[in-house]
C-alpha cells in the first residue's frame, strides 16, 4: 500500500497536466483550419453583406441597404421563386423515391443488392457530368428521353419546361443517397418486432402502418432535412445546364450569388443573398424539427 | 400459397429489372454516345451498339482540352484532402469525444453549428483569403478549406464516443501516455469509421465544384468537376453546337468511369460509409 501510494499520487499529478495541455494539442490543428477558414469567413461573409464593397476600393458600412435592394430585385425575387420551386419539385420526389427504392430493395429476394448498385450509382458521378450527360440526354430533336417519347419537347430551351428538366436529372442523380440512408433506417428496426406483430396476427399491411414507418420517422426526418438542404443549395447542375437560362427561368439562388459576386463583384450585395439562404436554412430547420417533435408525440 | 409467392417474387423481379435499367440507361447511352460516329448520334433511331465504335472524340476531346491535367488534379487535390481530414478529425474528433476539458461541448456546438451555414457564405471571404496569400489557382486553395469540414469531426467524435473506456484505462495503467493511446489503441479500432470518413470525404472533394470554380483560373489546379462543366457551358450564344454531343459523352466517360469502377470494387464499404453520414444532424 505504501509502495503504491506515490505512485498513484504522480498519475493523478500527471493527470492533471494533461488536463491543462493534451486536448488543446490534439485540437490545435484542426481548429486552426475551422476558425481560419469556416467560422471566421462566415462572421467575415456577414460583415461584408453590410458594406457596398465591390472587389476594388475601400468597403463602406452600408447598413442594411443591401437586405433592403433585395426586396425590390426582381432577379432576386426570380431566383428564390426558383430555387422553391425546384425544392418543391425535387424534395417530394427525392424523398418519396427514396423511401420506396429502400422498401423495395430490402425485401428479402436475391438480386437486391443488384438494385442497390443499379440504384446508387449515379450519386458517384460528379453533378457537372450528369449536368453534361443530362443536357444530351434532354436534347429535343436527338436526345433519347424525347426519341423514347416520341415528341419533342423543348427540356431546357423553353422556360416552362427546363426547371422539369433539372428536376428530372436532379432526382437520377441523388435518389440513390436517400435510398442509402432510407435502407440503413430500415435495418435498425429489430426483426423480432416483425415477429411479434405477425404472432399477434397483423398482416403485412397492417404491420407496415403500425411498425415501419413509425420506426422509421427519425430517419425520414432527417432524409428530409438533409434532401431540402441540399436541393436548396443547388448549383452545379444549374451552371452547367442552363446557367440559369432560358431567360431567367431557371436562375436560383446560389447562381444568383455566383453571377452577382464573382461575375459583377458585388461582394457586399451577394453576401447578402447567401445570409438570406442561411436564414431560410435555418428557418426550415426550426420548423421542421418542432413539426417533428409534434410528430413524434403524437405517435408515441 | 405458394403460387401467390411465386408470383410475387416474379413481380418484384419486374419491377428490379425496370429499376435497374432507368438508373443505367442514361450511362449507357453516354458511353455508347462516346463511341458512336458522327452520324449515328445525332438521329432518331435508338442504336445502343456503335457500329463500328470509334476513338475519334476521344482524340479530339484528349487533344483540344488538357482533361488529364484535370483528372490529375482531382486525384491529387481529392486524395490529399482525405489524408488531411482523417489526420486533422481523428485527432479532433477523439479530444472532443474522450477529453475533459474547460469549453469543450460549447466548442462542440460552435463546431456543429456550421453545418447549417450554407458554403457559399464563406467563399467570398475564402477567395480575398487565398488572393491575399497569393495562393489562388493552387492545390493549396483546393485542399485546406476541406481541412476544416465539419461532417468528419462529428463522425469520429460519435465513433469515439461508442469504445469502451476500459481499453484506454488499461494501456494507461501500462504506462501509455494519450499520443501513444491515440496511435496504437484508439485508431486501430477504429478503421470503420477511418473508412467511412475516408469515402466520404473524397467523395465530396471529387465533385466539389462551386469553391474550385472561383479558386482556379487556369489548368494548373483546375479540377475535372470544373474542366468538364466547360463542355457546354463555353457554347457560343444559346445556339448549341451540335455535332459536340460526342466529345462531350467521351470527356464524361472519362471523368465518370473511373468513381463508377471505384464504386463497384468497393460497394459495401461505400454504401455502409454513406449509411454512417446520416447519422448527423
Amino acid at each position: 500500500m505504501r509502495i503504491l501510494a506515490p505512485a498513484g499520487f504522480q498519475a493523478r499529478a500527471a493527470a492533471r497536466k494533461r488536463i491543462h495541455w493534451t486536448p488543446f494539442l490534439f485540437l490545435a490543428p484542426y481548429l486552426f483550419l475551422f476558425v481560419s477558414l469556416r467560422l471566421g469567413p462566415s462572421l467575415i461573409g456577414l460583415a461584408i453583406s453590410f458594406t457596398n464593397w465591390s472587389a476594388v476600393g475601400v468597403p463602406q458600412w452600408v447598413g442594411l441597404a443591401n437586405y433592403q435592394a433585395l426586396f425590390i430585385d426582381p432577379r432576386f425575387r426570380d431566383a428564390l421563386t426558383n430555387t422553391v420551386i425546384f425544392t418543391a419539385m425535387a424534395v417530394p420526389a427525392l424523398v418519396g423515391l427514396g423511401l420506396a427504392f429502400a422498401l423495395f430493395l430490402n425485401q428479402p429476394h436475391r438480386g437486391r443488392g443488384l438494385g442497390r448498385v443499379a440504384v446508387f450509382t449515379p450519386y458517384v458521378i460528379m453533378p457537372t457530368v450528369v449536368g453534361v450527360l443530362w443536357t444530351w440526354i434532354l436534347e429535343k430533336d436527338f436526345g433519347l428521353l424525347n426519341v423514347l417519347l416520341g415528341r419533342q419537347i423543348p427540356w431546357l430551351v423553353s422556360p416552362s419546361w427546363a426547371m422539369l428538366g433539372l428536376v428530372l436529372a436532379a432526382v437520377w442523380s441523388m435518389v440513390g443517397y436517400n435510398t442509402v440512408l432510407f435502407l440503413a433506417g430500415l435495418q435498425d428496426i429489430p426483426t423480432e418486432l416483425y415477429e411479434a406483430a405477425r404472432i399477434d396476427g397483423a398482416n403485412a399491411w397492417r404491420s407496415f402502418w403500425s411498425l415501419t414507418l413509425p420506426l422509421l420517422a427519425p430517419t425520414a426526418f432527417l432524409v428530409l432535412m438533409l434532401t431540402i438542404i441540399n436541393t436548396f443549395q443547388v448549383f452545379d447542375l444549374v451552371y452547367v445546364m442552363t446557367s440559369g437560362g432560358p431567360g431567367t427561368s431557371t436562375l436560383t439562388m446560389v447562381q444568383y450569388v455566383y453571377t452577382t459576386a464573382f461575375q459583377f463583384f458585388k461582394f457586399g450585395y451577394g453576401s447578402a443573398v447567401a445570409m438570406v439562404m442561411f436564414v431560410i436554412l435555418v428557418i426550415v430547420a426550426l420548423i421542421q424539427t418542432r413539426a417533428y417533435r409534434r410528430g413524434l408525440e403524437s405517435i408515441y | 400459397m405458394r403460387r401467390r409467392n411465386a408470383i410475387v417474387a416474379t413481380l418484384w423481379y419486374a419491377v428490379l429489372a425496370g429499376i435497374i435499367v432507368v438508373m443505367m440507361a442514361p450511362v449507357a447511352w453516354m458511353i455508347s454516345t462516346a463511341f458512336k460516329p458522327e452520324l449515328q448520334i445525332l438521329t432518331t433511331q435508338i442504336r445502343w451498339i456503335p457500329d463500328p465504335p470509334t476513338l475519334e472524340h476521344f482524340q479530339t476531346v484528349l487533344s483540344r482540352h488538357a482533361i488529364w491535367r484535370w483528372l490529375v488534379n482531382s486525384v491529387v487535390v481529392a486524395t490529399a484532402a482525405t489524408l488531411l481530414v482523417l489526420l486533422l478529425d481523428s485527432l479532433a474528433g477523439y479530444a472532443l469525444a474522450r477529453m475533459e476539458f474547460f469549453g469543450r461541448d460549447a466548442l462542440f456546438a460552435v463546431i456543429l453549428s456550421m453545418l447549417f451555414v450554407p458554403l457559399q457564405i464563406t467563399v467570398i471571404p475564402l477567395f480575398l483569403i487565398f488572393a491575399n496569400l497569393g495562393l489562388v489557382d493552387t492545390y493549396a486553395a483546393l485542399i485546406l478549406p476541406v481541412g476544416a469540414n465539419v461532417t468528419g469531426v462529428f463522425l469520429m467524435r460519435q465513433f469515439f464516443l461508442s469504445i469502451p473506456g476500459e481499453l484506454e484505462d488499461a494501456a494507461r495503467v501500462d504506462g501509455a501516455n494519450d499520443w501513444q493511446i491515440w496511435a496504437r489503441v484508439v485508431l486501430p479500432l477504429a478503421r470503420p469509421a477511418l473508412l467511412a470518413v475516408a469515402i466520404v470525404t473524397f467523395l465530396s472533394a471529387w465533385n466539389a465544384f462551386f469553391w474550385p470554380l472561383i479558386a482556379t483560373r487556369s489548368d494548373a489546379a483546375r479540377p475535372l468537376a470544373v474542366g468538364i462543366a466547360q463542355f457546354l457551358t463555353l457554347r457560343p450564344g444559346l445556339a448549341q453546337t451540335v455535332q459536340a454531343y460526342g466529345p462531350s459523352m467521351a470527356a464524361a466517360t472519362i471523368a465518370a468511369l473511373p468513381p463508377i469502377l471505384f464504386f463497384f470494387a468497393l460497394q459495401r464499404h461505400f454504401i455502409q460509409g454513406v449509411s454512417m453520414t446520416g447519422l448527423k444532424g
